[in-house]
């Protein structure tokens, strides 16, 4: 407990420094609660993300960092891999292949990686696998780009 | 798992056969059949099955075993590839626990073997720095002396080792492959660590992992099966029958891990033993142990091995538990045919519509099955009854009779033998229950035969355990006379090995397929024709010299006479009984 609060304070320092070094991730600690995290990532470019700002939820385990992060999408998002309802992310590194050597920074930045490759054979959103598996990428494409727009644009008011 | 991997190729045990059969073992005259895989000829001039039967091809290994085999080819691997004993046991166990694997591997690809188990090339690597070292896993930073690396040199505090190697070795046996925490570095994380690291408890559990890791990544060995045994068998694979005994008395099927069970194939029990799962509801009232005296209708209990039942005064109706016919029916007064064993489906006459006939038909297929079921289950219950009764025997009432007889317990020794051929045949009569419920309907003659042999058997194995069970005690707690029990030590002797050698040969029957039938009918059931026809199995002048006395055959044992005076099963050629002599 008091490795994890530690660890996660350091990380908590660490964003505080590199906010702008990486303007894609805006991580933000809970006011009340260091096991409790949001954050804020911008959909790649050149992928039918693009312009969309997706929220994402941290829950930090006590055995933090040996055991991963559950996180999952706030943010509807049509992805083969993430669960349409849930916002739940298939990822190894949040799973059996997690190494306490991974921050939160850098699963925000796997996520972002997931997002632009996603991986059709392991879907938690099977019609979007689908249509991806069948090669139809354009009608996988045209569907994540209107969530996107629905999802996850400002609104313009 | 693989069950290619599992399940061994016969042509292995051909071929191995051909190569065991060129040799010059010799055989013993009574046995026939070289094409079988019962290797009870091994031994160079012995003539005595009881003592070639031993003969093994399998090693049983003690857990001192395994360590000691485990370190000898670490270090075997170390010294020739001139490697740390840590990086050659991670080798080994990558190329499971096969040594000439690894060599192979290794001089054909150095560098992709030392890649695949994380055996960095550390030349490149310069030792940290003095002075403080960040953590990778809690960012603290350290000095020189808190904190370790793997060979790739990136540093965590001894702290976070601990807990990272704990948390894997907590997971399971995936720790044996643990990997520096650094994602993309790969550096593998092997026992000298372990050891440096972490606790006691967990250093018990990883080196537990790597035991198990020897015998269970290792194709030649196995765990025995039996609850708190912790030994394992190393299998000679594709040297014959899987059957193995381990020290703690259990014996199992190598091949399937089930309990041993010649002459059934591994496919036929994995089959019976599903098929019980399944009907298991429906079969629970056949393993109740009462049933109703077919005569006077009191529940009658068996409490048993043999089934031979007499119900309680007044009553004392004898009959037999498998079919509830009378005894007297039952073999050995009549010297008629033992056929309880038989299943013959009540086959009604009439018309039927469709739905009654289906209705007929699947109430006929359970009740096929669980005539089959029941006889295996109650062989079943009669062996662990007879294990007891072994036990017992050994413990207490061997003492009382070697008191009693005047006779040193080494000169009992028959009784135990006697018992433990009991227990030996339950299991096999057993199993020809499963192989009965799989022989096809169609396959007229061979049923017939396969019915006749095991009613044979069956009826043999009645006489030795009756024998065992009641006569024994007329001896321990009765007053019979020193002549007496001269006579009942041949007797049981006698019956002994009559019913081993009947039983040896009807499970090498059964697992030759009943062949004999196929092609000379059920009538006719020679075995010797074989050999003339030269199978490929048998080379011609290796299967078998002269037969002591003339043509003595395995058939002359299935076809045998039985004795008016005493009610051995002799055998067909002999002209007097070969147990109290008297003549046919
Ligand atoms: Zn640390
Ligand atoms: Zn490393
Ligand atoms: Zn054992
Ligand atoms: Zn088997
Ligand atoms: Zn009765
Ligand atoms: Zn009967
Ligand atoms: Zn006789």
């Amino acid at each position: 407990m008091q490795a994890s609060r530690a660890r996660l304070f350091k990380e908590y320092k660490e964003v505080q420094r590199e906010k702008v070094a990486d303007p894609d991730i805006q991580l933000v600690c809970d006011d009340s609660n260091i096991f409790k995290w949001t954050a804020l990532i911008k959909g790649p470019s050149e992928t039918p993300y693009e312009g969309g700002v997706f929220q994402l939820a941290f829950s930090v385990p006590e055995q933090y960092p040996l055991q991963p992060p559950q996180v999952r999408f706030l943010t509807k998002i049509f992805h083969p891999n993430v669960h349409f309802k849930t916002g739940e992310i298939c990822l190894d590194i949040l799973k059996n292949a997690w190494s306490p050597a991974w921050t939160l920074q850098s699963v925000c930045r796997a996520i972002i990686a997931l997002m632009a490759h996603p991986e059709p054979d392991s879907p938690l959103n099977c019609d979007s696998g689908n249509l991806l598996r069948s090669g139809d990428v354009r009608g996988f494409q045209s569907m994540a780009k209107m969530y996107t727009r629905l999802a996850a644009m400002p609104k313009k008011g | 798992m693989d069950s290619e991997d599992d399940m061994h190729d016969a042509n292995d045990v051909d071929s191995y056969e051909e190569d065991y059969y060129s040799g010059d073992a010799m055989y013993s005259d009574d046995d026939d059949d070289a094409g079988y895989e019962f290797l009870d000829n091994a031994s160079d001039d012995s003539d005595d099955v009881s003592v070639s039967r031993q003969q093994k091809n399998y090693t049983i290994l003690k857990e001192d075993d395994i360590r000691q085999r485990q370190e000898d080819d670490i270090t075997r691997i170390s010294s020739v590839l001139s490697i740390s004993r840590d990086s050659a046991c991670m080798l080994l166990r990558r190329f499971n626990w096969n040594v000439s694997n690894v060599h192979e591997a290794w001089f054909a690809n150095e560098d992709a073997v030392r890649k695949a188990v994380g055996m960095l090339d550390t030349t490149n690597i310069k030792p940290p720095k003095a002075g403080e070292l960040p953590c990778g896993i809690c960012f603290e930073s350290y000095t020189l002396d808190s904190v370790s690396t793997a060979a790739c040199g990136h540093p965590f505090c001894n702290t976070c080792w601990a807990a990272y190697i704990s948390t894997s070795i907590n997971d399971g046996p995936g720790c044996l492959t643990l990997r520096c925490p650094i994602p993309s570095c790969g550096a593998a994380v092997g026992v000298d660590m372990v050891n440096m690291l972490t606790s006691d408890e967990d250093k018990k559990k990883y080196r537990r992992y790597l035991l198990r890791s020897y015998i269970e990544d290792n194709r030649k060995t196995k765990w025995c099966p039996a609850p708190g045994c912790d030994c394992a068998i190393e299998f000679d694979l594709g040297s014959g029958s899987y059957d193995v005994t381990c020290y703690c008395s259990y014996s199992f099927c190598w091949n399937c891990t089930e309990e041993a069970h010649r002459p059934v194939d591994c496919e036929t029990v994995s089959k019976w033993i599903m098929k019980n799962s399944a009907e298991s509801e429906n079969m629970n009232w056949i393993l109740a142990n009462s049933k109703p005296c077919p005569k006077c209708k009191r529940p009658i209990e068996k409490n048993q091995g043999c089934m031979h039942m007499t119900c309680n005064p007044p009553c004392k109706y004898e009959f037999c538990w498998l079919c509830l016919g009378q005894w007297s029916d039952h073999g050995e007064r009549t010297g008629g045919f033992y056929a309880c064993n038989r299943y013959e489906s009540a086959k009604q006459e009439g018309a039927y519509d469709e739905s009654e006939r289906r209705r007929e038909m699947a109430k006929n297929s359970l009740e096929r099955y669980t005539h089959y079921y029941e006889r295996w289950a109650t062989n079943q219950s009669s062996r662990q009854k007879a294990l007891a009764d072994l036990l017992q025997m050994q413990t207490v009432h061997l003492a009382k009779l070697s008191e009693r007889q005047c006779q040193p317990e080494t000169q009992l020794k028959f009784i135990l033998e006697a018992w433990l051929q009991i227990v030996e045949c339950r299991r096999v009569l057993k199993w020809t229950y499963a192989y009965g419920y799989y022989l096809p309907e169609q396959e007229v003659a061979k049923r017939q035969f396969f019915e006749y042999l095991q009613g044979e058997a069956e009826a043999g194995l009645e006489r030795l355990h009756q024998c065992a069970e009641k006569e024994l005690h007329t001896h321990i707690d009765g007053n019979a006379s020193q002549e007496e029990f001269n006579n009942f030590r041949t007797k049981l002797a006698g019956l002994t090995t009559v019913t081993r050698n009947y039983f040896e040969n009807l499970v090498r029957a059964l697992e030759n397929g009943l062949s004999d039938v196929d092609s000379h009918g059920a009538s006719s059931k020679t075995s010797t024709s074989k050999h003339a026809a030269g199978t490929s199995k048998s080379k011609s002048g290796k299967g078998k010299g002269p037969t002591k006395g003339g043509g003595s055959t395995r058939t002359d044992d299935l076809t045998g006479w039985s004795c008016d005076q005493c009610t051995y099963m002799n055998p067909k050629n002999a002209t007097s009984c070969q147990i109290c002599h008297t003549s046919r």
